[in-house]
């Protein structure tokens, strides 16, 4: 069902949330997730903020580590306490019956507000059955909304392990479009690819054709697979922007 | 809500308009309680800004076209608490919103129904200040039994209720709100009367609910009224809004009955407590107003390691008496 030792995360993070709220609310939220009771799991999935607050929570270098060693890529420094609530409730949920487990966290995305779009993105890399949220991943990055664009593409490990190439190529494609920070999307060079490189570098000739600019990483990316007299000949077109 | 234009109330003409000289509020901050950013463009959300609106709330309403299955609720909601909510915060405005079935589709009691049913996954959503807009249009007995129901679920979630009022019938409609309201056993200090006027404004303060005025041409409140109206009965309990839709309205209707307002004499604190305090204090009673929130980005979560353009205030400008588009 998860790729990872879930009892472990749930032991370290649960350690993580109550060095970083209040105990009662920690006391209620070690009640909650019980997915066969759907309107309470909706429910403190929504009211979150209202128990944890929303400030950025802190971690230890250590912890950090810890993290990374059980499901590795997986990173939440600077998320805010309710992100980490929200993503911990998601993994308090009983994935045994797959159906039923599906259907209410699809339920939670299709009336999401924003910081709830951004908390389960950001659990797509410790949700059940992986393989299964591919679709859900792809339908995100088509999101243009900034800080939900970034808990895709920031720091998190799944679009790399489990998107299929195109996917993989519109997410890098949507992040340069809106501006993103490519050196935090996980696993940029790994899954470089010619197909990538190829839209690349039309891209950059139409942007050079409209006489705007293309940020440096993209010669980074299409250059391995690009005839090197090719990338320069486009670069061309910039030397008088 | 604006439902129904009825254009006899034009201005009179050979009135001189005068301009609107943003520098009479330059520095003022305002607090726009009820405008429908869905129906706008961002030429306004700018303007907004640029004139000092440093917050909103955008209540659930009719939009025009009446809906005919629950996903089209079901996405307008998300849409409130989504899409809306971060195309505002790209100019720096923070969007709030109030969440209900408007008077006008109760009608549809099928449809009703269904929606009565999805609106707690709603109600409890972060930044939703209020149960809103809800009451009477037709004042039919549909409208009256979803008003109630309605009445209940901000009872149980502990959220303040925006009212709207009916523009026929109005000060009966008006008196029957209310009474509902207690009725039900609301606080009168947790409901908001939205769309006052003259002859309704006395009796909505008297018995201890705030009191909105909704500036918006030919079908409302102007807001040379609106300051007769403020020398008249004071700041307590009176906040003012644009109810800015799809139809000719003005979503610089708070600033600039600010800047009458200090034209006219009325005091700095008066001006203030209309057009950005008692707004805040009636919907904060939601526990989901955090003025720190206000002129800056998303929130905490969404500044972390973000330096991207689509964030609040910085959306690039593009200089409209330009014949050339870049």
């Amino acid at each position: 069902m998860f790729g990872y030792d879930t009892e472990a995360l749930r032991h370290l993070l649960a350690t993580i949330i109550q060095n970083n709220i209040k105990l009662d609310a920690w006391t209620w939220l070690s009640k909650q997730g019980d997915i066969n009771n759907t309107a309470n799991f909706n429910a403190a999935f929504a009211m979150m903020p209202r128990k944890t607050g929303k400030a950025v929570i802190t971690i230890t270098t250590e912890q950090a580590e810890q993290l990374n060693t059980i499901r590795p890529g997986f990173v939440i420094e600077g998320w805010t306490a309710d992100r980490l609530g929200r993503v911990y409730l998601l993994l308090q949920a009983d994935a045994t019956n797959r159906e039923h487990y599906f259907a209410v966290i699809e339920n939670l995305f299709l009336a999401a507000e924003m910081n709830e779009l951004v908390a389960l993105y950001s659990a797509l890399p410790i949700l059940a059955y992986p393989d299964f949220l591919v679709k859900r991943c792809a339908e995100g990055i088509r999101s243009n909304i900034g800080s939900v664009l970034e808990a895709i593409m920031y720091h998190n490990p799944y679009p790399a392990e489990y998107l299929p190439e195109a996917a993989w190529n519109q997410l890098v494609m949507k992040a340069i479009f809106t501006d993103k920070r490519l050196d935090l999307i996980t696993g940029l060079n790994d899954r470089n690819n010619p197909e990538l490189a190829r839209i690349l570098m039309d891209f950059a000739r139409e942007r050079g054709a409209a006489g705007r600019s293309v940020v440096p990483e993209l010669w980074h990316l299409a250059s391995p697979f690009t005839d090197a007299g090719i990338v320069n000949a486009v670069k061309q077109q910039y030397s008088t922007i | 809500m604006c439902c129904s234009h009825s254009f006899e109330d034009k201005p009179l003409p050979g009135q001189k308009p005068e301009a609107f000289d943003i520098s009479a509020v330059k520095g003022m901050k305002f607090f726009d309680p009820h405008v429908h950013m869905t129906s706008r463009t961002t030429d306004d959300y700018q303007a907004m800004a640029d004139a000092g609106v440093v917050a909103l709330i955008e209540p659930a309403f009719w939009l025009g076209q009446p809906r005919t299955g629950i996903d089209s609720f079901r996405d307008y909601y998300s849409s409130l608490v989504g899409w809306e909510r971060f195309r505002s915060s790209q100019f720096g405005i923070k969007h709030y919103c109030t969440i209900g079935l408007n008077s006008r589709e109760a009608n549809n009691e099928a449809l009703a129904e269904q929606v009565m049913e999805i609106l707690p996954l709603f109600v409890y959503k972060d930044g939703v200040v209020g149960v809103g807009e809800i009451g009477f249009d037709d004042q039919t007995a549909a409208e009256e039994k979803y008003y109630r129901l309605q009445l209940d679920l901000a009872k149980e979630a502990g959220l303040p209720v925006q009212v709207h009022t009916p523009h026929r019938d109005k000060k009966h409609g008006t008196q029957r709100s209310m009474d509902i309201a207690i009725e039900h056993g609301l606080d009168p200090y947790t409901v908001i009367i939205d769309h006052n006027n003259e002859e309704t404004v006395k009796e909505v303060l008297d018995r201890g609910f705030w009191a909105a005025f909704t500036i918006y041409p030919f079908t409302k409140m102007g807001n040379q009224r609106m300051v007769e109206v403020v020398k008249q009965y004071g700041s307590e309990r009176i906040m003012i809004n644009s109810a800015a839709d799809w139809g000719i309205s003005d979503p610089l209707a708070v600033p600039k009955t600010a800047a009458l307002m200090k034209l006219n004499g009325i005091s700095a604190e008066d001006i203030e407590l209309v057009t950005y305090r008692n707004a805040i204090t009636a919907f904060a009673q939601s526990g989901q107003i955090d003025e720190a929130d206000f002129g800056v980005n998303i929130d905490q979560s969404a500044r972390f390691e973000g330096n991207s353009i689509l964030r609040g205030g910085q959306q690039p400008r593009v200089d409209k008496s330009s014949i050339i588009i870049s």
